[in-house]
């Protein structure tokens, strides 16, 4: 799921500077299961900017800030506000922004990556989105995002004892690769050198599924 | 701790569509298919149908008598038994995953939420 952390509330409050009344958007997906922008947590910001004195907040939770027809809910409760606030990912604060071209919208969370929940409150980034995926080759660890360098023909010289170079409290990713393909017998898999990566992720992605081409066309 | 059983019948009312939909629900069960969480656990309770009649429809009937326990027995329903991945289909056309998320925003203006702290399900008991 998308990870995110809420902003610090100095930046948040310099957002609505000047705005008389904001209206604190939450989203119930990614960012609620976070812990970062859920109905809690647009409760538990609304009190923490109340102590801005003479602004008028009011929260509303949607199901996903990231499909049109739930932020379509916000229709007939924005009128009335100088500005949004949105808990959701970035992808969530563009879709309001695109609903209400003339509304400011503001994020008030920073959306840091895609990951895994170790436990409740911990999440690891285990995916880089980079459009290129290796894991079927790679014993599904993956080089991108869990080696500091990032490289697809590794270790690098800097492995020492199964940790890495950048830090030695960090277990490197080629070492763990190498280890789980020894035990499945795989080792073959790495052993060719992979081309350069094609860096989809450096142009905005669309993604339409097999099947779905005439709907878009459409 | 007290709901707001005006608030409730104004969201209800923008839904007027829904409750329409709600009626005409046949029982025919063909949603259930259409529903991962049924076809993995074969629990009735996790049919499509049952979950939206027995969370917005009962919202529908019984608005005026509704309480807060009422709601939160809602929970295990709409969040412990739905992704809200808007998978399920009916043959009539009913919007059911549409019927389940407005149940769940009516919980929601009403302090009635899922809580991710309490685990990855966001309910106590699942």
């Amino acid at each position: 799921m998308v990870i995110a952390r809420i902003k610090p509330i100095e930046e948040i409050l310099g957002f609505i500077s000047g705005k008389k009344s904001v209206l604190v958007v939450g989203c119930a997906g990614c960012t609620a299961v976070c812990l970062a922008g859920g109905q809690r947590e647009v409760d538990s910001l609304i009190v923490d900017l109340k102590d801005n004195k003479g602004v008028i907040f009011d929260g509303y939770t949607m199901e996903r800030q990231c499909e049109m027809e739930f932020v379509a809910e916000l229709d007939h409760l924005i009128d009335g506000f100088q500005a949004v606030l949105s808990m959701a990912c970035g992808a969530g604060v563009q879709f309001v922004a695109e609903r209400f071209p003339g509304m400011p919208v503001f994020p008030a969370l920073d959306t840091v990556f895609v990951g895994a929940n170790r436990e409740v409150g911990q999440y690891q980034e285990n995916c880089r989105c980079c459009g290129d995926c290796q894991l079927a080759y790679t014993g599904g660890i993956c080089p991108v995002a869990l080696c500091a360098k990032g490289i697809y023909n590794g270790p690098c010289g800097g492995s020492r004892n199964g940790k890495c170079e950048v830090d030695e409290k960090t277990a490197c990713a080629w070492c763990q690769i190498y280890e789980r393909l020894k035990d499945q017998g795989r080792l073959d898999q790495i052993m060719n050198i992979k081309k350069p990566m094609k860096w989809k992720n450096q142009t905005q992605g669309t993604l339409v599924q097999r099947g779905y081409e005439k709907f878009q066309q459409d | 701790m007290n709901i707001d059983t005006k608030k409730i019948k104004s969201m209800l009312d923008r839904k007027g569509r829904m409750k329409i939909f709600l009626s005409v629900c046949a029982s025919c069960g063909a949603c259930a298919d259409s529903c991962f969480y049924y076809r993995n656990s074969g629990d009735p309770e996790s049919t499509p149908s049952y979950k939206a009649l027995n969370s917005l429809g009962i919202m529908f009937r019984k608005w005026k008598k509704l309480d807060y326990d009422d709601l939160t027995a809602m929970k295990k329903l709409i969040w412990g038994k739905c992704v809200m991945c808007r998978r399920c289909y009916c043959p009539l056309g009913i919007d059911i995953s549409s019927a389940i998320s407005w149940a769940r925003t009516i919980c929601r203006a009403n302090g009635v939420y899922e809580d991710f702290s309490e685990g990855p399900s966001g309910i106590k008991d699942k």
